[in-house]
């Protein structure tokens, strides 16, 4: 099942801004472990003992950025600084320039992505969302996803990176070398994606589910694009590939 | 989860953490105790003494949380409760006229006339003798009950692939399916081997409750019952029973499958009880009888557990605002905590990950007439084996003009997702459509409505998380245990997801250990 137990790493990127880690935790910190208690008995013994155990925590109110009031909704699935929940199936927003951002938004109110009878059901879930705003509302939204630092959440996705870097080779010419992207070609970056969601979408557009509706030529070349993954263990093998791009300098 | 073997895995594991008090008050909870120890479990709570001063900040306002304000204030806490939704109550939500259905990306105001009968309870609506808690809050704070219609032989079953599709009462489901299953064992070939088993005495009383239990005639056969009502005749002529249904059709039904005994499940029962005028009537005499603040609109943005407290971050108007407090209870759904900068230990993480979140939903329809009484119909509820499960008539404001009848409570996973994802005016439409397969005229009657889908509601994105015992064995005793001074509470900690019972429960749980902890600190300050 879902789970959130692995270790983030500390990141950064060549653009230098930097990616977060997770609260700053280590492998060490989760090794290091947490007298966990099996019952009420054991636990009240605990309770004295756990001191020094915490974790170290950056976040102060100052350097934390808060949504706005009419965009409030968009963390509630989205998470606190649009890092992405998996358990809601939000993907991290705070890697997206602000121009894609605005781009996906629009996608979902021209019915490129996620329309009526889509099995892109995740999607579906964002449609209406999107779809309730307007020019000024998609303005704002991305105003707010470009406010945020960027983050990039914990890999979950298991994989064979050396298998994987094969075939991104395909998608070095638009997404770059790094998994930067590219905003002259309209590719959005890769690097620090929420790996489940990458591998959601590239199954999506290799079902159709994407990159099938006519007049959205880039859904339809990256649609295209994805004949080269085969298999699910392709998909997976290059997501493997993106997050340990994302987790090396 | 609803078997009596896990009920007795439940109390062995209290037992464990909790020795033979805790055993015993559960018991009380689960109703296994003798009725005249029913009474209300009483917070363990003891008022804090020599000038102790604590704090505790409560994240959400649900019952749990309510609760607790008002039980730690009464003994002497500071609290202050931060809400994220525009409401407090969480899943307590009782629609009436103008409410704001707070979906995601469908909005809907409540068009229900403004008359004190017309409401449904989207959230929490019945309440069996049981659930102590949720009787002893009422009672204390003052909130009146009424009977809850919860099974009502009148209703209907109707079922697409049964007695094609035409509705038939329960009742006469029910005598049927009991004239023909007795009568099947009475006539059994095996009749020796029940002979050689009992004595004669006890063989001939075993055909007597055979004949009983299925209302057979003499020589054990099934003509029809009574019970399953009559073709013809009245009061003042002779009445003819009603040829029995096919029984190959019975069982072609799902009725028999769950719906026939839902009466008699762990937490429901025949009659239950209501709040007067809408469940959250209580959350509302909860926040009238609570002094500490309570923001609303103010959604958590970071946890910060140490060793001496708790920092909470909540972001009001678009500003962050940092409280902190000696503890922290916490009745946010797991599965946004997820989203909530933290400093949780991994393990802890890791289980709220693991929490598994129901999908429910509700559609409340105004009826411009009360045409199921007409049919003889009094509160309860009507089985479909369409996708709005089931049709729920009001179990107050009889024989008044208009009616809020609970169009659909859909409780199949997909299929409320799959409803979730129409526009709310398609939702009623699918809705009136089915509920025409009971009511002919049912559409002609329907003047507006609202739906709730639970998977889709702002700051909830799902409810009652209904884990199986297996998952449950995995992460539960580390969501009940504390992360440092942060205890979770709600109905997600519960055996019984989805109970009012259940959310105080936990609160209760969770009062036990902060009293315990608060006079071990006391002493070891002293």
């Amino acid at each position: 099942m879902r789970s959130l137990r692995r270790p983030p790493r500390v990141m950064s990127t060549k653009r230098g801004s930097g990616l977060r880690s997770e609260f700053g935790r280590t492998l060490d910190d989760t090794k290091r472990g947490f007298p966990f208690p099996a019952g009420l008995g054991q636990r009240l013994i605990c309770l004295l003992s756990f001191a020094a155990a915490w974790m170290p925590f950056a976040h102060a109110e100052e350097n934390l950025v808060a949504a706005p009031p009419e965009l409030n909704h968009c963390a509630v699935c989205h998470g606190v600084e649009l890092r992405g929940n998996p358990l809601v199936d939000a993907p991290n927003l705070s890697v997206l320039p602000p121009w894609y951002a605005q781009r996906q938004l629009e996608s979902y109110q021209d019915g490129w992505r996620a329309p009526a009878g889509s099995p892109d059901l995740a999607g579906r879930e964002m449609q209406p969302m999107a779809a309730a705003l307007d020019a000024d509302g998609i303005r704002a939204a991305t105003a707010y996803v470009a406010s945020v630092p960027k983050y990039a959440p914990p890999p979950s996705v298991q994989g064979d990176a050396a298998r994987g870097e094969g075939l991104y080779r395909t998608c070095i010419a638009c997404h770059g070398e790094r998994g930067q992207g590219n905003e002259s070609l309209s590719s959005p970056p890769l690097a620090g994606q929420s790996d489940w969601y990458l591998v959601r979408q590239l199954e999506n557009y290799r079902s159709g589910a994407r990159g099938g509706v006519p007049g959205d030529l880039w859904g339809i070349q990256m649609r295209a694009s994805t004949a080269v993954l085969q298999s699910d263990a392709d998909v997976r093998d290059v997501v493997a590939y993106i997050n340990s791009m994302s987790a090396t300098p | 989860m609803n078997n009596p073997v896990s009920r007795r895995q439940f109390l062995s594991r209290v037992g464990a953490v909790g020795g033979s008090a805790a055993v015993y008050q559960a018991a009380i909870g689960l109703g296994l105790a003798p009725a005249a120890s029913l009474a209300a479990p009483r917070a363990r709570l003891d008022a804090l003494t020599g000038g102790q001063r604590r704090s505790v900040v409560i994240l959400g306002a649900g019952i749990s949380g309510l609760a607790c304000a008002y039980e730690l204030e009464r003994a002497g806490y500071d609290c202050t409760i931060i809400e994220a939704s525009h409401r407090i109550g969480g899943r307590v939500l009782t629609i009436r006229a103008g409410d704001l259905v707070d979906e995601m990306g469908n909005q809907q105001i409540c068009g229900f006339d403004d008359h004190p009968s017309l409401y449904f309870n989207a959230g929490p609506a019945r309440i069996p003798a049981h659930h102590r808690l949720m009787h002893h809050y009422c009672k204390t704070l003052g909130v009146p009950l009424e009977v809850f219609v919860n099974e009502n032989y009148h209703a209907w079953v109707q079922e697409p692939n049964a007695f094609g599709g035409k509705p038939v009462r329960m009742r006469e489901f029910m005598a049927d399916a009991r004239g023909f299953m007795t009568e099947l064992i009475a006539k059994s070939p095996n009749r020796a081997e029940f002979e050689a088993t009992f004595s004669a005495a006890d063989a001939e009383r075993l055909f007597e409750f055979l004949r009983s239990y299925g209302d057979l005639d003499a020589k054990g056969r099934y003509r029809g019952s009574g019970r399953a009502g009559y073709a013809s005749g009245g009061w003042l002529e002779a009445s003819t029973l009603k040829t029995p249904l096919d029984f190959k059709q019975l069982l072609n039904a799902k009725f028999w499958r769950e719906a026939m005994h839902w009466g008699e499940l762990s937490d429901q029962a025949a009659p239950m009880m209501q709040v007067v005028g809408g469940s959250d009537n209580l959350i509302k005499s909860f926040a009238a009888q609570i002094k500490s603040s309570i923001l609303t609109q103010a959604p958590v943005q970071a946890i910060n557990l140490a060793e001496d407290g708790v920092t909470v971050i909540y972001n009001q108007r678009g500003e962050n605002k940092a409280i902190r407090a000696d503890y922290c209870l916490n009745n946010i759904p797991a599965h946004l905590l997820a989203g909530i900068h933290n400093n949780f230990p991994a393990p802890y993480f890791a289980a709220l990950g693991l929490v598994d979140w129901g999908k429910l939903m509700k559609i409340g329809l105004q009826m411009s007439k009360r045409f199921w009484e007409d049919e003889g119909i009094y509160g309860g509820i009507s089985w479909t084996g369409q996708e709005i499960e089931q049709i729920w008539y009001p179990s107050h404001g009889y024989n008044g003009a208009k009616g809020v009848v609970l169009g659909a409570y859909i409780f199949e996973e997909e299929t409320t997702e799959a409803f979730a994802r129409l526009t709310p005016a398609e939702r009623l439409q699918r809705a009136i459509e089915q509920g025409a397969a009971i009511h002919p005229k049912y559409a002609s009657y329907v003047e507006n409505g609202v739906s709730v889908p639970w998977n889709r509601m702002n700051h909830m994105m799902g409810c009652g998380s209904f884990g199986t015992d297996e998952d449950r064995k995995r992460w539960f005793k580390t969501l009940q245990g504390p992360a440092g001074r942060h205890y979770l509470m709600g109905d997600q900690i519960s055996y019984h997801p989805g109970w009012q019972e259940g959310a105080l429960s936990s609160a209760h749980f969770v009062l036990a250990q902060l009293n315990e902890r608060a006079k071990t600190e006391a002493g070891g300050h002293a």
